[in-house]
């Protein structure tokens, strides 16, 4: 007999340039496996989708940028504690390539040390067939490849459009991500117990001691 | 499907896996070298509202009018959010410490930043630190609280529970009223006299008691304008260290002219934040205060369809075309006001500035703030990283007029690293030079109090000829009486290491009491003048107050919101969307963690404050809040918002 593990929260960061297809890419991912159609919650904080690898279920709660990266306008609030971030370009548009790369460089400055980060070159669909030479692929795979290499990233072609690639880059995220380090959305410093911590999500103390007194 | 790339597997490449197609790679630019991409001007041509700063009460400001489909934008002429109320690093601190004496950071002055020691001696990463320029903490039944969660901000932000208040008197800390308080605690506290306990008793009884009962109405009203140290003795026959538990601890006054409504609002504002998510009554923002909140409501109004700029200063507005310029050389149409923070006045607009600030009167509020390498746990209960410690009047060498009031957060809280603590300490006290006195002596109280509590320095006090081995070979004492009274006395050689000491003066024109908050009137209030000149459609709001608490924020940010809108009704009446599936599940995953975390500041029943509403929740705690601010009209003169208080 054995019970389901219960699910570690990650927070996952999206980067990237406006239009790259961040957004998408994410519903793509929320809605495919979950809910069809499902349109982002009004106010939400952050989407969240859960994703089983073997044994564990990972809950990944999705914080867009909610446009905030336009103008280099991230809070450092964005970065804090994020475990999985996915920077994204689009293949067809070489300066989103660029951009990406500033921004793997940012996640170095801001984000914690052992972030796992995935590169993710978007709108494969684009390309799927592009066997002219003046294609629309304007980043090629070795490009992505190289830069992937060279900071320790994870790589992926995906396509938000017609899905492909885009779970296993949510998958193979998963897999990176160390059990130890997948908390509560907690820093690695606060695995000791996240002491102190308040959970505003229960609606009163009488309801924690009735939990507590049940035990 | 493409499995990931890792380094250790190479996946084919595009010409290798279309052997039949010829594949040149295409020309993309040369990467190496390249920095940040260009910062691009804004590409907007209308707003209805433009925001200047992106201090706390204009963040839930931008939130507020975003979440009513108002087009924000919303720039801060800083590189970091949070402007006035920001969570600096300590090479920031530096930098705007040097602003401010170039006099480049308005409303703030007499900046001085020490970092003793060179790299070698004094080595720290600038980015673990997060030290807020107006630190405040957050009781647990509050506005503020409630519309956290009703936006869904508390989200992106971590709470935790502080318990302790000490009070500093007879030269030396007390604290009779923490989280294992409960009423029998105080009365079978041998310290009190049988008669003490009885009084205090019956202080706690009509303070809990509703406001509208006729007796205790009648006795506030009578009160009204008398000094709640004279209401407490000639009321409840108190004595001078109740009074100072009561009034400047738990209470948080700051003088003793504080009259007996507003205290009690106080006193009350504290007793009625236990229970209700634990045996605490104050909760503070992991990784920073004010600076921390206001990102998160940034991000909420970004979400709500805000635009956010850095960076970027107003340089000009014409009130005819409603044409903004700015420093990026962009220009967007205003259609409708321009909100704009004292740290962010654009020097066309300083003259009128000065001009309908001139009959207001004007506060100052100094702090002193200082990163040390220690933990202070002996301040904070059990499992907390943070506690308050509280001066009352005169209960400094230096005389003291203004109590001094300090949050003390050690690393766990993570503005500092593991092993360090900061200490934020500030008064109200108008004469800087003896603000700043003040500031040094609780600095040096707290310091010979530290030294001498902590049990790593009860080994440096003895030498060696103090001990002798016991022949089971465990160190013994010889002068076993220097343990006793005389180590109360005992005054440590050595000094605290300090990381980073900060001091300066802020400058607002709320009154610290917050009564031109509660009852603003453009007599008393800028947010409420009228700049003709340029249409009326420029409003300034104010610098941050020196209350500890968040109280009066949601105030301020609604006075603005009424001015622009016409009415406040709607202020953040939005339907989010429950996400309760999500939420049910989460419990379940997490009701591990969240009984434990409850289990570590709880204790069991008899809290003080636990009084018929001990068990309300903060969705209809929020609805009740908002009927009694509407209720507000019968009331005289309540400085405190003592209807607020009312629950």
């Amino acid at each position: 007999m054995s019970f389901p593990n219960p699910a570690t929260s990650v927070k996952l960061v999206l980067l990237g340039e406006a239009a790259v297809g961040k957004s998408s890419l994410v519903l793509r991912f929320v809605s495919n496996d979950f809910q069809e159609n499902k349109e982002p919650t009004i106010g939400a904080a952050f989407l969240t989708q859960k994703c089983t690898i073997g044994e564990r279920t990972i809950k990944y709660e999705i914080w867009d940028t909610a446009g905030q990266e336009r103008f280099a306008s991230l809070a450092p609030m964005y970065y804090r504690n994020a475990q999985a971030a996915i920077v994204v370009y689009d293949i067809t548009k070489p300066a989103s390539f660029i951009k990406a790369r500033h921004w793997v460089k940012e996640l170095h400055e801001q984000a914690s040390k052992d972030i796992t980060i995935a590169l993710v070159g978007n709108k494969y669909d684009l390309v799927e067939d592009d066997n002219e030479e003046d294609g629309l692929r304007k980043v090629s795979v070795e490009e992505g490849k190289g830069l992937a290499e060279e900071e320790g990233l994870l790589f992926f072609e995906t396509s938000a459009k017609t899905s492909y690639n885009v779970n296993d880059v949510f998958i193979g995220i998963g897999s990176k991500i160390p059990e130890t380090n997948a908390g509560n959305g907690a820093a690695p410093a606060d695995q000791t117990g996240g002491e102190g911590r308040i959970d505003l999500t229960s609606n009163s103390v009488a309801a924690n001691r009735a939990g507590e007194c049940a035990c | 499907m493409m499995p990931p790339y890792q380094r250790t597997e190479r996946r084919k490449s595009m010409a290798e896996r279309r052997p039949s197609v010829s594949y040149t790679p295409p020309v993309i630019p040369h990467l190496a070298g390249l920095e940040k991409p260009q910062e691009l001007s804004l590409k907007l041509e209308e707003c209805d509202v433009l925001i200047m700063g992106t201090g706390l009460v204009e963040s839930i400001l931008a939130a507020s009018l975003s979440w009513q489909g108002v087009q924000v934008l919303h720039i801060d002429n800083k590189n970091y959010y949070g402007d006035s109320s920001s969570t600096l690093t300590i090479e920031q601190l530096k930098k705007w410490c040097m602003e401010v004496n170039q006099g480049r950071m308005q409303h703030f002055q007499d900046a001085q930043i020490y970092v003793p020691g060179g790299k070698t001696t004094n080595k720290f990463k600038s980015k673990d630190y997060g030290i807020d320029l107006t630190p405040k903490i957050m009781f647990c039944k509050s506005d503020l609280l409630s519309l956290l969660i009703k936006s869904r901000v508390y989200k992106y932000l971590e709470f935790q529970s502080l318990s302790n208040f000490h009070v500093f008197e007879n030269d030396d800390f007390s604290q009779k009223i923490t989280t294992q308080t409960s009423k029998e605690d105080i009365f079978t506290d041998k310290s009190l006299s049988l008669i003490t306990k009885r009084n205090l008793m019956k202080f706690l009884k009509f303070i809990l008691t509703d406001n509208k009962e006729p007796q205790k109405k009648k006795v506030l009203q009578e009160s009204s304008k008398s000094r709640i140290s004279d209401f407490l003795v000639s009321q409840f026959s108190l004595e001078k260290p109740q009074i100072n538990e009561l009034v400047y601890s738990i209470g948080l006054c700051i003088n003793e002219d504080t009259k007996t409504p507003e205290a009690l609002a106080k006193i009350k504002r504290f007793l009625s934040s236990f229970d209700v998510y634990g045996n605490f009554p104050v909760m503070v923002s992991k990784y920073g205060g004010p600076g921390e909140i206001s990102q998160g409501f940034c991000r909420s109004a970004a979400v709500a369809g805000t635009v956010y700029k850095l960076n970027t200063a107003l340089v000009d507005y014409d009130p005819k075309s409603k044409i903004a310029k700015f420093n990026d050389g962009s220009h967007v149409k205003i259609n409708e006001k321009i909100v704009v923070s004292p740290s962010q006045i654009p020097k066309f607009l300083q003259s009128s500035y000065n001009e309908i600030t001139a009959p207001l009167k004007q506060y100052s509020i100094t702090r002193l703030i200082t990163v040390v390498r220690r933990d202070c746990k002996e301040w904070m209960s059990e499992q907390e990283s943070s506690a308050i410690v509280v001066f009352p009047p005169h209960s400094l060498p230096t005389n003291n007029d203004q109590s001094v009031q300090v949050i003390i957060q050690n690393g766990g809280t993570g503005v500092c690293p593991e092993g360090q603590s900061i200490w934020f300490s500030h008064t109200s006290e108008q004469d800087l030079n003896r603000a700043k006195q003040d500031l040094e002596s609780a600095y040096g109280k707290m310091e010979t109090s530290l030294l001498r509590e902590s049990t790593s320095d009860l080994d440096e006090a003895f030498d060696d000829h103090d001990f002798v081995l016991s022949a089971q070979g465990t160190p013994v004492f010889i002068n076993s009486f220097k343990l006793g009274e005389s180590l109360s006395n005992f005054v440590p050689k050595e000094k605290l290491e300090i990381v980073c000491k900060l001091g300066y003066v802020q400058k607002t024109y709320v009154n610290p009491d917050l009564s031109n908050i509660f009852h603003a009137k453009p007599e008393n209030n800028v947010v409420l003048k009228n700049l003709e000149d340029a249409k009326n459609d420029i409003i300034f709001s104010n610098m941050p107050s020196a209350e500890l608490s968040y109280d009066g924020i949601i105030g301020e940010a609604k006075l603005i919101y009424q001015k622009i809108t016409g009415t406040d009704e709607d202020f953040f009446d939005v339907d989010f969307e429950d996400e309760d599936e999500e939420d049910n599940e989460y419990n379940e995953a997490h009701k591990v963690a969240s009984t434990t975390t409850m289990k570590s500041v709880g204790s069991s029943g008899g809290i003080v404050g636990g009084g018929p509403n001990s068990n309300t929740n903060l969705h209809a705690l929020s609805s009740d809040n908002e009927n009694v601010i509407e209720d507000d009209s019968d009331d005289d003169h309540n400085p405190f918002g003592a209807d607020e208080m009312e629950l």
